[in-house]
């Protein structure tokens, strides 16, 4: 398991190094000048070249480099070129809510993921075909209609829940929750029709293999056999898909944020962008992506500690 | 001439061609179904201009209408003929498709055959697959929009940014399934030269598991074109885009319900559309 570890945790935070290069050079390289947007539209050149100096544009880009990493590890990350609002409280505000979103929703998707694949797996006939439909459809609408769809059904028509909105969590819960429900059910729904029918394929190839007919020969009941025997030989697979699925809520939450006012990083993301905000761009997408590749070492070290195969194998990245 | 006629019927007989897995494919119930629905919508959208008598920037009619037989979607909220702007926003993901998932398969391809056949190329890419796919869908969407300004050039480089590790990797994978085949270690034995092994033999055996992304691939960019329409990166405000209409949609929810109705229908159809035909194809050609 070290050996495993060992190999699989450098060759992620290699990815993770080339990412901030790439993201880092594309941006200053091919992107457009920061001096210019914090100066504005009408700035003249003489503003512009001020700027530069005292944003340190004026030096080699390898130096650039350093200075943007050793800030990001010092928590010093400098101000936003347009709203001269300090980055890391921007990004702070806006982590805590995402980081709420896609909490809600990761469990979310593991409680239905977990029934549908289940009911799919032990249903037979017309239930089973009915139930993947359904699984199947929940993977495949994109969140930008089932949410609004979900305020059509929940907000206009039956009036209740909000149709966005947020409120803290700790002021007042139960109202909090209301807020929370639809953009968490929203972002939930994909990963738990992907989860439903990852669990439902890797259930019926356990129940394919030897050692359940012993136990049906033997007299177990057909409940415990499913939840003690069935169930946990076939969660290693999943698992690796539920990691990934949480890694893709980070960029689903972007829309799901813009469907229902939430007030995560995607909409401070969207906006950076719009106003070619550089600095606020860079540290959002190296966020995101180490947020990716982060659940995605884990995941596989949690797939390598269940299932003993794994370690052996070389590690995909 | 006369000795052909002498030949044995046998020899006529075909060895099982490689295609009669993807007919059997085409012809399963869930790839026509999901054809038969791609193929409608892409009809409508082609035909819009004769569907449809409005342009979709024309903002002369009354705002927020309700269904009428002049507008038979209504109007939004700036007064433009919601149908028009429905059919003009198919065009939209035709055209993002047309563009995006040649670019990337080809490119990916490339890459992916590249990487299987050169140890230090084959690292190089498969980090370099590695490194994209780490941007998710949307992510590599704020780079570009941050690089190349929102706006459909942004939607398809997307798009095709997306699509190269995907078949980067499926092709790498299968290539590599390939080449330790019996057949391929004989034509090497022979000494068929390595581009003519790749372009003939190996990469037309290789091809199934590209068709079943392929059409994965058409799902997906509908689905991005549309997400970063919504959240404001995509295609330009006055120009349709199916996104943008649902975004705009949901502050007259109260008021008009139908303004959402279409493009919620359309966008479902399309993604499920190709999901459909990916699936059976994959059930066809895939789990045999």
């Amino acid at each position: 398991m070290l050996r495993y570890a060992l190999r699989r945790i450098p060759s992620g935070l290699l990815i993770l190094a080339l990412a901030s290069v790439a993201i880092f050079v594309l941006l200053r390289a091919t992107g457009g000048d920061p001096a210019a947007v914090k100066a504005g539209t009408d700035a003249n050149p003489a503003t512009i070249a001020a700027i530069r100096v005292a944003l340190g544009l004026d030096q080699p880009l390898p130096v650039q480099y350093v200075r943007w990493l050793t800030g990001l590890f010092t928590g010093n990350l400098g101000n936003s070129l347009v709203t001269d609002a300090p980055i890391a409280s921007l990004i702070g505000n806006g982590l805590q809510a995402t980081f709420l979103l896609t909490l809600a929703a990761s469990l979310l998707a593991v409680g239905m993921g977990l029934v549908l694949g289940i009911a799919i797996a032990v249903s037979s006939g017309a239930g089973r075909s009915v139930l993947d439909g359904l699984a199947s459809l929940m993977l495949a609408v994109p969140t930008y209609v089932s949410g609004v769809l979900l305020i059509l059904v929940l907000s206009v028509t039956l009036n209740l829940l909000p149709v966005g909105g947020y409120r803290p969590l700790l002021q007042d819960p139960l109202i909090a929750v209301q807020y929370l429900a639809m953009p968490a059910l929203c972002l939930a729904l994909p990963a738990a029709g992907v989860l439903a029918r990852f669990l439902a394929t890797a259930m019926r190839q356990v129940m394919d293999e030897d050692f359940v007919r012993t136990g049906m020969a033997k007299g177990l009941s057909p409940g415990r056999l499913l939840l003690r025997h069935i169930l946990p030989n076939a969660l290693p697979p999943v698992f690796t898909v539920l990691g990934i699925q949480v890694g893709q809520m980070l960029g689903g939450a972007i829309v799901v944020e813009a469907i229902f006012a939430w007030p995560g990083i995607g909409g401070v993301l969207a906006n950076a962008t719009l106003a070619r905000d550089y600095y606020l761009i860079q540290d959002l997408l190296l966020i995101a992506v180490a947020v990716f590749i982060v659940l995605q070492v884990v995941t596989d070290l949690a797939h390598a500690a269940l299932d003993s195969r794994v370690r052996l194998e070389q590690p995909p990245a | 001439m006369k000795n052909q006629a002498h030949a044995p019927r046998v020899a006529t007989v075909r060895p099982s061609a490689p295609d009669s897995a993807l007919r059997r494919g085409l012809r399963r119930p869930r790839t026509l179904v999901g054809l038969v629905i791609v193929a409608v919508c892409v009809v409508l959208g082609l035909l819009a201009p004769v569907l449809s008598p409005y342009s979709p920037l024309d903002q002369s009619f009354g705002a927020l209408q309700r269904l009428s037989l002049a507008h038979p979607l209504g109007t939004d909220e700036l007064g433009r003929d919601l149908l028009a702007r429905v059919l003009y926003g198919i065009r939209v993901d035709v055209v993002v498709a047309v563009f995006a998932i040649p670019i990337g398969a080809l490119l990916g391809c490339s890459l992916g055959m590249l990487s299987a056949n050169d140890r230090w190329y084959g690292t190089l890419l498969q980090r370099t697959f590695d490194l994209m796919l780490a941007f998710t869908a949307l992510v590599m969407g704020m780079l570009i929009a941050a690089l190349v300004g929102s706006g459909m050039p942004a939607v398809i480089l997307t798009v095709a940014l997306v699509n190269v590790p995907l078949f980067g990797r499926i092709t790498r994978s299968a290539v590599m399934g390939q080449l330790s085949r019996d057949y391929a270690v004989a034509a090497q034995v022979l000494g068929v030269s390595r581009a003519r092994l790749m372009l003939r033999h190996i990469l037309p055996n290789s091809v199934d598991a590209l068709i079943v992304q392929a059409a994965l691939s058409f799902s997906m960019a509908v689905f991005i074109e549309g997400a970063m329409s919504f959240v404001g990166i995509g295609v330009r405000p006055p120009d349709p885009s199916l996104g943008s209409t649902l975004k705009a949609s949901i502050n007259f929810l109260g008021q008009v319900p139908a303004y959402s109705l279409a493009p919620m229908v359309v966008v479902t159809l399309l993604v499920l559309g190709f999901n459909l035909v990916s699936d059976g194809l994959n059930q066809a050609l895939l789990k045999r």
